[in-house]
Formats: C-alpha cells, structure tokens, sequence
C-alpha cells in the first residue's frame, strides 16, 4: 500500500497530497538520536550546497587567481591574514580553491547522480517487472560490475574519456562514477519491484486488463522510489569520496578548469614531505565535513523511514470519554 | 524448493562464475583498445622516428583488427597465459605472485584493524544504543569513513613521518632488509618468520603499521554500522527477553548470547566489502609507495600497457568472483533458506 | 566483578603500549646502519629491460652502466674516450671504421672477452629490433665483421663522423655470447644471464622496487669505491625525499620536484649537488597548422617566452634559461635565439612581429602540455607560459593536456603547439640539432628545409672536429631563424645524498652518467 487511491470522496490531486503526508510523517515522528542525525547532517548539508552555489559571491579570489591588483601571490605561504588558508605551489589562494571546490563537487555528483537515477531506475523498473531473458542479461552484466570496486571502474572509465574527445573535465568525472553507481540503483529498484510485483493489489489491475506501463506508473514506481532518498543520499557521499579519489589519481578535473578538492590533496603530498601542512589540510577536512554531513543526513533519513530501526516517539494517547451506557 | 543438495547449488554457482567473468574481460579488452594511443607510442613517441613504431606495431600485432586481436587474447587467457606486459615485459605471473603477495599483506592486516576496531566500537555502540557512547561510536565510524583514505595517510605521514619521525612512511622494508630478505612467499612478514629473521620481522613490522592501520580505519565504518544494527536487532530477540526473565546477570546476557550472534554475519561483510578493501588498497598503496597490484594497475594504466591492464583486472575480478562465491557457499551451508 | 576485569585489561593494553612507544622511538633512527659501504640510491625512475639490446630509457641505462660496457663511453667526465676498445681508425669515406679492442678483458663469470662477443652483440641488436627501438641507432650498420680476436669492422651505409659516439651508447654494450640467446631478450629477473664486463653484477632484482649490486671480482679496471650498490625505485618523489631524510637511503637521483629541492638546500643532514644538465625543454610548432604557419606568429612568441619566469618560479633555479637547441656545455653551443630574439622577453618587437602577421589580435591558440610524463611541474610551467603571452594582448591562450600515452602518439598529426623535452642519446650538438632539424624528423611537424638538410649532410661527412663545428653553429643559427622550436630551458643534473657521502660531484658532468664506482660513504 502506498498511494491513497483516488476515489468519489478524495479527488486526484488531493489524494497525493494525503500520500505525501504520510510519506513524510516518519520525519515528523522522529525521535531524539534520528533527529538530531537528519538535522546535523542537513545543516551541514546545506552549509556546502550554499558554499557551491554562491561560490562566485563568497570566494575572495578565483579558483585560478595568481594575483590581485598587479600583485603576484606569494607561492606556497603559510596561512595569513591576506590567505586564511594559504597559498599554493601555483600561487592560488587555498580558501578560495575549497569554496570553489564545494561548487566543482557539486556539479560533478548532482550530474552523475542524475544520470545513475535515469539510467538505473527505470532498467530496474523494466527489468524487474517483465523478468525473462532481458532480465536475465542485464542481471549477470550488473551484478559482474556491481562486485567489482567502484575505484577501479571509474578509474578505467575517466582514463578512457580523458583520451576522447570529451577530454578530462566535469562531464568525464560524472560519467564515470555514473556508470559505477548504475548496478546498485539497478539492483535495489530491482529487488524491490520483484516483492511489489506479487502484491495482490497488482495482480488484481493485471487481472482487470490494465497495460503494464499503467500498472508500473501507478502502482509500483511510487511505491519502489521511496526506498531511492535515502540510498541516493547515501550513495551521494560515496560519490564524492569517489571523485575525490580519482582527482587524486589524476583522473579528475585540471586546476585550470576547475578547483577539485582530491587534485589539490594529490599536489599536497610532495608538499607535505617538506612539511607544508596547509595545501593538503584544508581540502581535505572540506571533504571530511561533506560527507559526513551527507552521510548523517542519509543515516538520519534511513533511520525514520526503515521501520526495523525506527523509533516513534511515543505521543499522548487521549482516550475518548466513555458513555455511560457503553461497557467498558 | 526445499531440500536442493549443497552440491547442486554450488555448482549452478560457480557455472555463473564463467560469464561473469568473460564479460568482466571483455569489457575490459574492448575499452582498452577502443582508447586512442597505444603502449608503443607511449614507450616511443618523442624520440623514435614514427617508420620504426610502426615497424614495431605490426610485429607485435597491434594493427591486426579487433576480433583477430580478441580471439587471441582470449585463447591465451584459457590456457593460462597471461602474457607479458608490453612496457617492462614483465610476465604477469610474476606481477601477481610479487605485487599480489604484498597487495595481500597489506589487506590482511588492514582486514585485522577494520574488524577489531569495528567490532569493539560497533558492540559498544550497540549495546548502550542512544547513550552518549552510541553518539559517539556511530559519530567516530561516520567520520572515519568520510575520510578519504589518502587524505588519512597524508595526515599519518605527516605527523609521525615527518613531524614525529617514529614510524617509516613508504615501502614493505628498509632497502638493506629488503636486499637480504630471501624470498619464499614474496609476504614479506611470512618470510621474515620463515628464516627466523627477527630484525627483519620487525622492520618489516614497523613498516606496516602506517598503511594498514590507514586502510583498516577508514574500512572499519562499514563494520561499526553494521555489528551495531546487529547487536540492536540481537538485543530485541526473544531468547534474549528470555534469558533476562531467568535471570541472567545482563552483562552475562550481553556478552554470552547476544554478542556472539552479532558477530556471526562478520565473515560475509567481510566478504562483501572485498571490493571496497581492494578499491581502498589501491589509494593506500598509491599514498604509501606500497609495491601492491593496485598500484601497479594504477602505473600500467598511464602507460596503457593493454596486457598489464587486462591481466591486473582479470585477478582482481576473480579474486572479487571467488571469494562471493565462497561467502555464498558458506551461507547456503549455514542456512538452508537460501540455495537454489 | 566487572570493574575488576576491566582493570586489568586497561594496564596490560596500557603496558603493552609503552613497550611500543618505547621500542619506537628508539628504533627510529636505526635504519640504514647494516651493510655500511654499500651505496643505497633512490630513484623515481623506471626500468623497462636491462638487456641492452632492447632498452632505450634512463631508468633502464643505469642499471647498465654498472654491468656493461662499449667500446667507447664518457668514464673521466664529457670526453669521449676509448673503453673496451683502445682506439678506432676511420676510412676516407667516414664508411669504415676498424676499432682495436682492449687486451684481458674478462667478464663477470670469468670468461674472456673477444671480437666474437662485439660482433655477436651487435648482430643481435639489429637481429632482435626490439620494441623499445635503440635498434634505430644502427640503421647505418650495415654489417660488423672481425679479424683476428682483438679486431672489429664496421660497415656502414652512409658517412657518419659521428660513429664512436653511437658506440658510446648501449646500443654497442657488448655482451656475452653463451649467455644471451640471439633473437630474444633476457628477461630482468634472469639476473644469472645479465654478465658484462663492467664494475658490477646485478645480484638480486626485484622488479618495480629494487635492483642490488655487487662488486665484479673479475673487471679489469679499478675497483669500486664502495662495496656495493642498492637502487630503490620510488613512484612518488615525496616518498623519496622522505625516505632520504629519515635515512633510508644515502643519496637520491631522478627526480625531484624544484619545490623539494629548495626545501632539501635547507635542510640539516642533507647536500643537494649539481652539476651542468643535458636535458631540455621545448615548444614545438607544426609549421604547417594555422595559425602557426605565419612566421611572424612564431616570432612573436619566440620574442615572449618567459625563459627567466619559468626558470625562477617554477623551477627555483633549479634549470637555466636556454637560448639554442643545444645545451651551454657542449662544444659548438651557440645562444642562437639570444642573438636573434633577445635574453628577455620583448613586448615591442612581438606587437611589430604580430603586426607583419597581418592576423587577428589578440589571436587564440591552443598550446598542448603533457601532465605527468616531465614532472608535475609542467602544469606550472605552462601556466606561466600562459600567463606572460595573455598579459602581452596578442594572444588568448587555451591550455590543453593529454596523458603521455596518448600525447606521445599525437604531437605534431594533431597540435599545432605543444611542449616536448629532450634526453640525449649521446653528448653531442649533433643529437640535438639533425634529430629535430631533419626532414621526417620524429615528431611530424612538416618541416623542411633544404639548406638546413644541405648542412646535415656536410656535418656528417666532415673529416675534422673544427669544420664539423662550423656546421653545427650554422644549423643552430638556421634553426633559431625558421623556429620550428622554441627551446626555453636545460636542466641541471641533481643530486641530494646525507652530508657523509663523496664522490657524487666528481661524476657531475655533461654526459649525465651516474658512476657509482666513484661514490664512498665516510
């Protein structure tokens, strides 16, 4: 059961808004430890997506900025008040590399996520629903890629890109952790329409003559893309550990065209052996933070909507007054 | 379906094993010639004159067309010859029993590290669940596994590398060890103990620490969250309830019944996170200068040597393949639900 | 009941981290101290083959250097000299050249040494035409014949003044005949077939992490300085800088990052030594691709390379600013661009050179660099480039990478500028001019040029140094006209060890050898 069926009583567009509230209601209901993981996280969250966002608006300088007024930059200078995090080799202010960062990260994972979702769901969709020899296919090609590390997919993937036409950038990164993130929204959608699929309420609307592509849209793929948030949100902090593992590579994004937090880690090693701290530090705790705070909110979405680990909040029960003449 | 023999299931297992992996390698084959560039070029270019690269390309088959070049490649996969990789024609048996070896020896102390720490913070967690430890437990795997294991690394480095100056920050062992250390399994802790070399053992020791302990933290999230759900979910049990209501001492309860239960599923996460262990080994072993396969995969994929590319990948897909195929096995015998 | 437990749990885990603590630290200056004597390298160097019949890369030449020898080589610093050989006479025709070889020569197993064994090499090094290409080095040999144990021939196909320096390189190592089969390479970790005649064995290789020496108790020249030699091959320069400060390794060459190199000057304990380098570092033009077929475009930018830029911040002095082809050290060197395009970079006679271009201003170019395969500093090297022609307003510059892979096998078919370096085969002007002046040069950049071929031939066919010379001042002078290149930087050749190692400035010099014979640790 899922969507309230639109019936004389309850009209269509007021019956989804009843479903959404029931949809939403384990948020509401959330207890103590649940609550203050979605919260933390979503501030956090949204701490970055801001930072990304109005990037051109808050950073002091560009992402690629040398000089300021005529003025070079000093090269690779400690923290100060002119660079609150320092300067790298290239002369780039290392504050305004990390804002810049939050915006490049961003981009890369909404766009990868996106085309994950568009691509995994509805295989899912399909091939869960109608099984047989499609089915079969694309089960043994999923699974062979899903056991394998995601690192080293998205490795031979960006590498392959880089050498095209699409060249090193944006695009690449996102398709490449697209496609290692492809078999696990496959899988899960999968999975699930098989249990919905042997519902009883979906055999009857089989039963009475409607069309597959009715019975996916109405019954199963509300009912499949609850279980997505909190996987997506998930799978949203992976994606950036990922991309920031394959800038360290140097699979990612060029600091020409962009400031990317695991580039910046990857020319912050040579530094660090002379014992430049602050090249490396930065970058890296914004990763910390990021997907921590993804990964509470993901946690926290996890925890009031999985009924295994919920937790109500017990209200007050009010009991209706008894009438006399009713037995107790 | 009830009562399918263990035997059956494993075969129908490992019968899915085959086009697993002829897909894995195929894959792998078609994305490695499809790319632009070739190892002779890249070994080359820059200072032979382009008439010898070319002679070089046709002798060694490189302008063949793509199915010539498929088909062959995979007779010699079936015979079991891997090849010799194209840029220091080193024989790829070789790679895996050297770089393999060392690959190994890292992911195995890891292992150590990732479930001790996330056993004892996962049970701790779950049994006082929603106290200020449970915060910080599930707080302490949250963050650990929200850092980027080479960012760990960086900071280990710098702090007792550099900073410090305890602990050594790259290689399996110091160069002198390194040269007298004979080789027999090529793991360099077993073959210290092989020939009873106690300071080479502890070289060796000291070497390890920083890699291992990197890797093992930032996999030991996966194992905080997962033994604490299981001790939540074990605590709620009936035969739980049970015992509290004859009156077993609770931390009786706890550690006799309800801990043992939680951990019985280790050995399939274990299993199933194979591949983010192996994915993780690779940035370690990039971070620490750790001579291991990922690295080496990681070197040989700049210099596109296709036969060094496609043979690393072909090991690890069958590690990855068989070690499921085992934790599968081990749960069908342990619980007859499941087999085919 | 509880609390007890825990308490003895908490001292054991307290007492068992004391010990290591304890153990630690005192170990952490401990490493390095067994085998003094022996010589522990660090390089980021790779090794591809070390059966010098198919190598053609450094990391591999130093190995070889200690285990094999030529007829000629560079043993007392840039002079050719004479080495298994005792000296080599030339027919009129520069055609034939008949070489004496050198009397008790023995290899590593104790077997003499004869003409039988030169010839053999050579047969099998244009037999085998490996792919790594150092095959191409011969292509004038026609044939090698001897006569008598102590005497070679070599038939070549066109007149090549420059024959003993093709000697010097590992395409004429001599190797044993009984142990390197005639049409196939010896794998590297054969280390049992890998004899020579040179100071020493290769006694263990591990390959991708070390390669271990020891002295050759049968060579026939002066012993070792030390009692032998541990190469360790790092990927990360930082790992190896590290490695050296914690004293893991007595001394590293190849290559560090010019950030590293100024914190090492600084640092106790340490000595960075250098010496004049023989690499360089380029722009190339396809002289055929718009816009850079308009000379006048080339000469804009030829007035606008920031060669001082480059050379202090990106490099920290640790390269020069070069104005020919040819690196400042080798005899016949020449600062052709400084003559014609000034020391410095100069805004007027660009803006007058884009003027005569009769192009668009500021005209967009897309300039091609390579990441990893020169060092990571490229892509500051390039940044700077690009930077100092934007900042002129002639040009709008869009820098382009490609992984080296890819990149080695597209230069000039597909950019139309792009960066290269340059490693020797030999120490001689010659290397550096008619291998990228020359028509069909290696790179595809359709130039062609017949008074500069004209050149070419009379430079291989000179009878004396001093005309030979001449030829090479005119092709250098030609080519800073024509610009198919801008050169804009030479290398210098550094070395860092711990301040208890000598010897490493006496092998500093332009033939870029690393003798480890003549390092000691004190």
């Amino acid at each position: 059961m899922a969507v309230a069926a639109p019936s004389a009583r309850t009209p269509y567009g007021r019956a989804r808004l009843i479903a959404l509230g029931r949809a939403v209601r384990p948020i509401r209901e959330a207890s103590g430890i649940a609550r203050g993981m979605l919260w933390a996280g979503a501030a956090i969250t949204l701490f970055f997506v801001v930072l990304g966002v109005f990037a051109p608006l808050i950073s002091p300088y560009g992402f690629n900025q040398y000089r300021a007024g005529g003025v070079r930059f000093p090269q690779l200078a400690p923290p100060s008040a002119a660079h609150w995090m320092g300067t790298t080799v290239q002369s780039s202010d290392v504050m305004s590399r990390v804002i810049w960062g939050a915006q490049t990260e961003l981009k890369v994972v909404v766009i990868a996520l996106a085309m994950a979702l568009t691509v995994g769901v509805p295989l899912g969709l399909v091939s869960g629903y109608f099984g047989g020899a499609l089915d079969r296919a694309l089960v043994l090609v999923m699974d062979a890629l899903f056991a394998f590390p995601y690192l080293l997919i998205a490795i031979v993937i960006a590498f392959l890109l880089s050498s095209s036409s699409i060249g090193q950038g944006v695009l690449t990164a996102a398709i490449a952790i697209t496609v290692a993130y492809v078999p696990l929204y496959f899988r899960v959608v999968r999975n699930h329409v098989i249990s919905v699929r042997e519902e009883p309420y979906v055999e009857a609307a089989r039963a009475l003559g409607a069309r597959p592509r009715t019975i996916i849209r109405k019954y199963v793929f509300f009912n499949v893309v609850q279980n997505v948030p909190p996987i997506a949100t998930l799978n949203a902090a992976d994606a950036i550990l990922l991309l920031a593992a394959l800038g360290f590579l140097g699979y990612g994004i060029q600091p020409t065209q962009g400031a990317e937090w695991g580039y910046d880690i990857n020319r912050a090693v040579s530094d660090a052996a002379s014992g430049i701290w602050w090249t490396g530090l930065f970058p890296g705790l914004a990763i910390v933070l990021l997907v921590t705070g993804l990964t509470l909110l993901g946690e926290g979405l996890n925890e009031t909507l999985n009924p295994v680990l919920r937790r109500r909040r017990f209200g007050r029960i009010e009991f209706e007054p008894l009438e006399p003449d009713e037995p107790a | 379906m009830a009562g399918t023999s263990l035997r059956t299931y494993l075969v129908t297992r490992l019968a899915l094993v085959v086009p697993m992996v002829l897909i894995l390698l195929t894959l792998v084959f078609l994305l490695m010639r499809v790319a632009p560039g070739n190892p002779i070029e890249a070994a080359l270019g820059g200072h032979v004159p382009v008439s010898a690269i070319k002679q070089i390309e046709h002798r060694l088959g490189f302008d063949k067309p793509l199915l010539t070049q498929y088909g062959n490649y995979l007779w010699d996969i079936m015979r079991g010859n891997f090849g010799r990789t194209i840029t220091d024609n080193r024989p790829l048996s070789q790679i895996i029993a050297q770089n393999g070896a060392a690959t190994l020896e890292l992911t195995f102390f890891a292992m150590l590290v990732a479930v001790g720490v996330g056993v004892v913070v996962g049970l701790v967690a779950g049994r006082f669940r929603d106290t200020p430890l449970d915060v910080f437990g599930r707080l302490f795997g949250i963050v650990v596994y929200a850092t980027p294991v080479f960012f760990l690394g960086l900071m280990a480095q710098l702090v007792f590398g550099v900073w410090l100056g305890w602990l050594p920050t790259s290689d399996q062992a110091s160069p002198i060890t390194q040269a007298l250390l004979q080789t027999h399994t090529n793991i360099y802790f077993v073959d210290a103990i092989w020939d009873r070399n106690w300071p080479a053992l502890w070289d060796v020791t000291k070497h390890l620490i920083l890699p291992a302990t990197t890797l093992g933290l930032a996999t030991a999230g996966i194992f905080i969250r997962l033994i604490r759900v299981n001790v939540i979910r074990t605590l709620r049990d009936d035969y739980i309830e049970a015992a509290r209501a004859r009156g077993i001492v609770e931390r009786r309860v706890v550690f006799r019944h309800a801990f043992k239960n939680a951990l019985v599923p280790v050995i399939t996460v274990v299993g199933l996170n194979l591949a983010l262990l192996l994915g993780g080994a690779v940035l370690t072993e990039t971070t620490f200068n750790w001579p291991g396969i990922g690295h080496e995969l990681v070197l040989y994929l700049e210099n596109r040597d296709y036969t060094a590319v496609q043979g690393i990948i072909v090991v690890f897909a069958l590690v990855v393949v068989a070690v499921s195929v085992l934790v599968d096995f081990l749960n069908a015998y342990v619980d007859p639900r499941i087999r085919y | 009941m509880v609390k007890r437990r825990f308490r003895w749990l908490a001292a054991g885990s307290a007492l068992v981290a004391l010990t290591a603590a304890a153990a630690l630290t005192a170990s952490a200056y401990g490493g390095g101290k067994a085998g003094s004597g022996i010589i522990i390298d660090g390089t980021t160097d790779t090794v591809v083959n070390i059966d010098p019949a198919n190598e053609y890369d450094y990391g591999s030449f130093t190995v070889d250097l200690l285990i094999f020898q030529g007829l000629f080589g560079f043993p007392h610093g840039a002079k050719l000299e004479p080495v298994l050989a005792t000296g080599c006479t030339h027919s009129k025709d520069l055609k034939t050249w008949t070489c004496q070889l050198r009397h008790g020569v023995k290899f590593s197993d104790g077997t003499p040494m004869t003409s039988a064994d030169v010839k053999y090499s050579f047969d099998r090094v244009q037999k085998i035409k490996g792919d790594q290409g150092i095959w191409t080095l011969l292509t004038y040999l026609k044939s090698t014949t001897t006569k008598g144990p102590y005497t070679v021939v070599f038939h070549l196909s066109h007149p090549d003044s420059i024959w003993p320096y093709i000697l010097s390189t590992n395409a004429g190592y001599v190797v044993e005949k009984s142990k390197f089969p005639a049409n196939a390479i010896v794998p590297n970790t054969d280390v049992k077939d890998l004899v020579g005649t040179g100071p020493y064995v290769l006694s263990k290789y591990t390959p991708g992490q070390q390669a271990v020496f020891t002295p050759n108790k049968y060579y026939w020249g002066p012993k070792p300085k030390n009692s032998g030699v541990i190469i360790n091959y790092f990927s990360k320069s930082s790992t190896m800088k590290l490695a050296l400060q914690q004293g893991n390794l007595d001394m590293a060459f190849r290559t560090f990052t010019p950030t590293e190199i100024t914190a090492m000057k600084k640092t106790k304990g340490l000595v960075v030594h250098s010496g004049p380098g023989v690499d360089i570092r380029y722009l190339v033009f396809n002289v055929k691709r718009p816009p850079f077929n308009n000379i006048n475009v080339r000469r804009a930018i030829a007035y606008l390379i920031p060669r001082q830029d480059i050379a202090t911040r990106v490099y920290h002095g640790t390269v020069k600013p070069l104005y020919s082809m040819v690196p400042k050290g080798l005899p016949g060197q020449i600062d052709a661009y400084k003559m014609l395009y000034g020391a410095s970079p100069n805004l007027a006679k660009a803006k007058a050179a884009m003027k005569a271009a009769k192009v668009k201003i500021p005209l967009p170019i897309t300039i091609w660099w390579t990441p990893s395969h020169y060092g990571d500093a490229s892509a500051d090297e390039y940044v700077e480039i690009q930077r100092a022609l934007n900042a002129s307003k002639l040009f709008k510059v869009t820098l382009k990478s490609a992984e080296w892979a890819q990149y080695s096998g597209a230069l000039g078919k597909t950019y139309g500028a792009f960066q290269l370096g340059w490693f020797p085969d030999y120490p001689d002007a010659d290397d550096y001019t008619v291998s990228f002046y020359q028509p069909n040069a290696f790179y595809n950049i359709g130039y062609n040029n017949k008074q500069m071929d004209k050149l070419i031939l009379k430079e291989r066919a000179a009878g004396n140094e001093k005309l030979r010379l001449k030829y090479l001042r005119a092709m250098q002078l030609l080519g800073a006209k024509t610009l198919p290149t801008i050169p804009y930087w030479q290398g210098t050749m550094i070395a860092v060890s711990r301040s208890n190692v000598n010897g490493i400035d006496s092998t500093l010099d332009a033939a870029y050898y690393m003798r480890f014979w003549l390092i000691s640790k004190s």
